[in-house]
């Protein structure tokens, strides 16, 4: 096993290098440098080609790759062209929330999401299956940033229930900070009144985010369940008297669930890039809005630094996927 | 199976759960905080970033020695008491109060004046563009601790008025925050040195996020004048727009960024306890034409364009007439338009004359021409297609790129590489019109963004330069007159309006004092009831 994520762990270094690589020629395509932005609304000729200078884009862009990479190595992710503070401070501060949210919104499509498709399939062909089915391909269908506004109007402006926007009131200081995560911080700091706020908070991006989520999970646990429900192995259970709920509960639902933990980990990149939306509508102080930020402003170094980091976060979860593999199938284990 | 339902029925309703049992106590704000839903700088280092965002944190954080009061605008004498110029208009002497101090609680000096000039123009970025061309960092020099002199290349009229773009810093405590010798652009990127009337806690700053402002009760300008002020700022900017103006009406945020879009503006209006407040203010939208490239070289073409595109449509149909029409390069709410302006009108049969002309002259009108928009400004998108769609009655074909500012703005760098048409605004940077007309048509500015229609002309040049050399008003103000003409007269770009800020506020907030330069976003004059 240990050998297992060691591997997988170096595999991750050129993964993450071809990723730098690409994300480097796409930039350089996209032509447009930040020179004359940075220079300012006032600037003159010679100022913009100074900052060219500076910041070492005149250099061809080999070099300008090799020089990053050195740094990127060294930890030293630059610093921002546009507001002169450094990257790696910046990603440092906002990727907890990102992975807060993104965390919460896969509990979130998890739970739903294999608990409806599970039903689904016991209730094969009842309202309840094409209810959920419906609502699936309706969840897969909408653009996150309506929902985020619909749910916006309903709860927080029509019910008056749950907050519109960003990750504590305003003025409410924030937990002090151990994990970064507002809602592990404030319970292992005993801030009750800080959980229960940043909870209110994370709820309407988190199900914004999900939505999507659950329909895909609950459609392929569905379909999962109803194989398994009709294997060998299930009649002869059901043959010799097992009590329905025994036979779904350990025994089908735990030999359907390799499908969905798949999904759960190809749904997390699909979270971080609807993060980008969502994170702007809810003011979620996350690295998608950063990002967005970067890109209006050519700031290549900061869209470089949260390219690579989500592609470290993606491997990372996707390693931890695997290990989930493992713990549901024995033979799986093994092999590792 | 009963269990299993059980317990999967309370997993799936912890979320509703939490929804419903912490139904929240209203947001009970107290009368000494505004939360201000703006947008923030992207850096917070006065001599380093300059935008519009960055203008209500100079204001409000930052002194300078001259500062820009009311609309219409006035430039009055702030952290200077009083000016001498020699006659040749180019030695400035500026004579300082001696009762300002930083926020650590050390004196304000003719030091740190001379520092913050000097750190300016040597970091070279942000508003030292308005600077730089005439006075180098040398020729800044100390008289005595309250008197300041600079020495100018060559006489420059609008020089009072640039010199609110720079902010005065402690010398002292950016000097001590340098590392290798980087004149403490890191550090005051994440950090103030100011003496403004509102001081920055940098424990609650996260970037473009929120920050708290704390109110300078020492402020030298004193708050007689302000009966009730507002201790306590958080800016807290909301981003997108539709949850900003709902911000605004749950009473989360007292007051929305200034430039809300026409389709926001009746729904704030038509709501309980916020309204827009509507200021005539000087940003004039710009539909740029490369002058240089064919066929925009053809002065006939350029002239269809202009009658081509509909104005009134746009401003009172597209913008539901929340701006005012501005037909040439000065705001007209700016001295230097001269008094007989007449701008273009949409015009088919006309912008049908000079289409077929310019291609009887061998302009190549087949060509598919380009019209560059900031794709997150919706305004630009709007403007361009109704062009495009005007120029197609005449068989011109025009085709919408997508861009952002920044990638537009280093393209302008040469005139093969600047498009052939775009669109943006020219906002209040320094309030005269050599801020518009004469940096956007003398072609000493070519390779600016503001100069990117590639205009040249020689009469026009002559006249900019006159207008910005002369000290007598009533001269600048005829050169200024003659080459709005002329410029207009060739058609050289399309003016299309002037803006009129659009900031929703809360009814609980008084006292805001609009001026073109800011926005209305400083806070010393404002208070907000229960």
């Amino acid at each position: 096993m240990l050998r297992f994520i060691i591997i997988r762990l170096l595999l991750l270094i050129p993964v993450l290098l071809g990723l730098l690589l690409m994300t480097f020629v796409l930039l350089g395509l996209a032509e447009g440098d930040p020179a004359a932005a940075i220079a300012g609304d006032n600037a003159t000729p010679e100022q913009i080609q100074r900052i060219r200078e500076e910041l070492g884009i005149d250099k061809p862009v080999i070099a300008q790759f090799g020089a990053y990479v050195v740094n990127v190595v060294q930890g030293d992710f630059g610093v921002s062209a546009y507001s002169n503070r450094a990257v790696g401070a910046d990603i440092a501060q906002r990727l907890p929330a990102t992975l807060e949210l993104t965390f919460v919104s896969l509990l979130i499509a998890a739970v739903l999401g294999i608990g409806f498709g599970t039903l689904a399939a016991l209730w094969r062909n009842s309202v309840f299956d094409y209810l959920v089915r419906i609502v699936s391909v309706a969840g897969l269908a909408m653009a996150s940033f309506w929902i985020a506004i619909m749910l916006q109007l309903l709860f927080s402006m029509q019910l008056d229930l749950l907050p519109l926007r960003g990750r504590l009131p305003s003025g409410m200081e924030a937990p002090a900070v151990l994990t970064g995560s507002y809602l592990l911080d404030s319970l292992l700091t005993g801030r009750i009144d800080a959980f229960v706020q940043s909870l209110r908070h994370i709820l309407l991006p988190a199900l914004t985010i999900s939505l999507g989520g659950i329909a895909t999970i609950a459609r392929f646990t569905r379909s999962a369940v109803v194989t398994t429900l009709q294997t060998e192995y299930t009649t002869y259970e059901e043959a010799a008297g097992f009590p329905r709920r025994r036979i779904v509960f350990p025994y089908a639902l735990r030999n359907s669930l390799v499908t969905p933990v798949t999904q759960i980990g190809l749904l997390f990149g699909a979270f971080i890039s609807s993060a980008v939306a969502v994170e702007a509508v809810f003011d979620w102080p996350g690295i998608g809005s950063y990002l967005v930020q970067a890109i209006f402003n050519s700031d290549f170094q900061a869209v470089l630094a949260v390219t690579l980091v989500i592609g470290a976060v993606y491997g990372l979860v996707n390693i931890a996927v695997d290990l989930a593999h493992a713990l549901l199938d024995r033979r799986v284990a093994e092999r590792l | 199976m009963k269990r299993f339902l059980k317990s999967f029925a309370a997993t799936s309703a912890i979320a509703l759960c939490f929804a419903v049992s912490s139904i929240a106590p209203a947001n009970a704000q107290s009368k000494d905080e505004l939360v201000w839903g703006d947008t923030l700088p992207s850096g917070l280092d006065p001599h380093v970033v300059y935008d519009v965002y960055m203008q209500t944190f100079m204001l409000n954080t930052y002194d300078g020695l001259y500062r820009y009061l009311g609309n219409p605008i006035e430039l009055v004498p702030w952290l200077a008491t009083s000016h001498e110029v020699s006659d040749d208009g180019m030695t400035w002497t500026f004579n300082l109060r001696q009762d300002a101090t930083f926020h650590d609680g050390s004196p304000l000096t003719a030091d740190d004046v001379v520092y913050s000039f000097k750190r300016l123009l040597e970091i070279g970025r942000g508003p030292s563009g308005a600077l730089a061309p005439v006075l180098k960092p040398e020729n800044i020099t100390k008289v005595d601790d309250s008197t300041v002199q600079f020495l100018l290349n060559e006489p420059y009229a609008p020089f009072l008025a640039t010199l609110p773009l720079v902010s005065i810093v402690n010398q002292e405590l950016v000097t001590a925050n340098e590392v290798n010798g980087d004149n403490g652009t890191a550090w005051l990127a994440s950090n103030e040195a100011g003496s403004g009337a509102y001081i920055f806690d940098p424990d609650t700053y996260v970037p473009q996020e929120k920050v708290d402002l704390k109110r300078n009760k020492t402020h030298f300008y004193g708050w007689s004048d302000n009966a009730d002020p507002i201790d306590v700022v958080r800016a807290y900017p909301v981003k997108e727009t539709s949850t900003r103006v709902l911000a605004l009406m749950r009473d989360d945020i007292q007051a929305t960024d200034g430039y809300l879009p026409p389709d926001q503006v009746a729904k704030i209006d038509s709501t309980d306890g916020v309204s827009v407040r509507r200021d005539e203010s000087m940003r004039v939208m710009v539909i740029r034409m490369n002058n240089s490239k064919p066929p925009f070289d053809n002065i006939n073409f350029r002239k269809c364009v202009s009658y081509a595109f509909q104005y009134d449509g746009f401003i009172n149909v597209v913008l539901k007439g929340l701006v005012s029409r501005n037909s040439g390069p000065i705001p007209n709410n700016l001295w230097g338009v001269p008094e007989d302006a007449t701008g273009y009108t949409y015009d088919p049969d006309a912008a049908k004359k000079y289409c077929d002309k310019a291609r009887e002259e061998g302009a190549p009108l087949d060509r598919t021409l380009e019209i560059h928009i900031q794709s997150e400004l919706d305004q630009t998108t709007q403007a361009a297609q109704l062009l495009q769609q005007g120029l197609s009655e005449y068989g011109v074909n025009v085709e919408l790129v997508a861009s952002t500012w920044a990638s537009l703005t280093s393209s302008t760098g040469s005139a093969e590489s600047s498009p052939d048409m775009w669109v943006h605004w020219v906002s209040t940077y320094f309030v005269d019109p050599e801020n518009w007309i004469g940096q956007m048509y003398d072609s000493s500015f070519h390779g600016t963004w503001k100069a990117s229609s590639w205009y040249k002309n020689a009469k026009v040049d002559e006249l900019l330069r006159q207008g910005r050399k002369e000290t007598d008003r009533n001269k600048r103000n005829a050169a200024y007159g003659e080459a709005y003409k002329i410029i207009v007269d060739e058609a050289a770009d399309l003016w299309i309006y002037n803006t009129i800020a659009l900031r929703g506020v809360s009814d609980r907030l008084t006292g805001i004092k609009f001026s073109p330069v800011g926005s209305g976003a400083e806070f010393r004059w404002m208070s907000l009831a229960d």
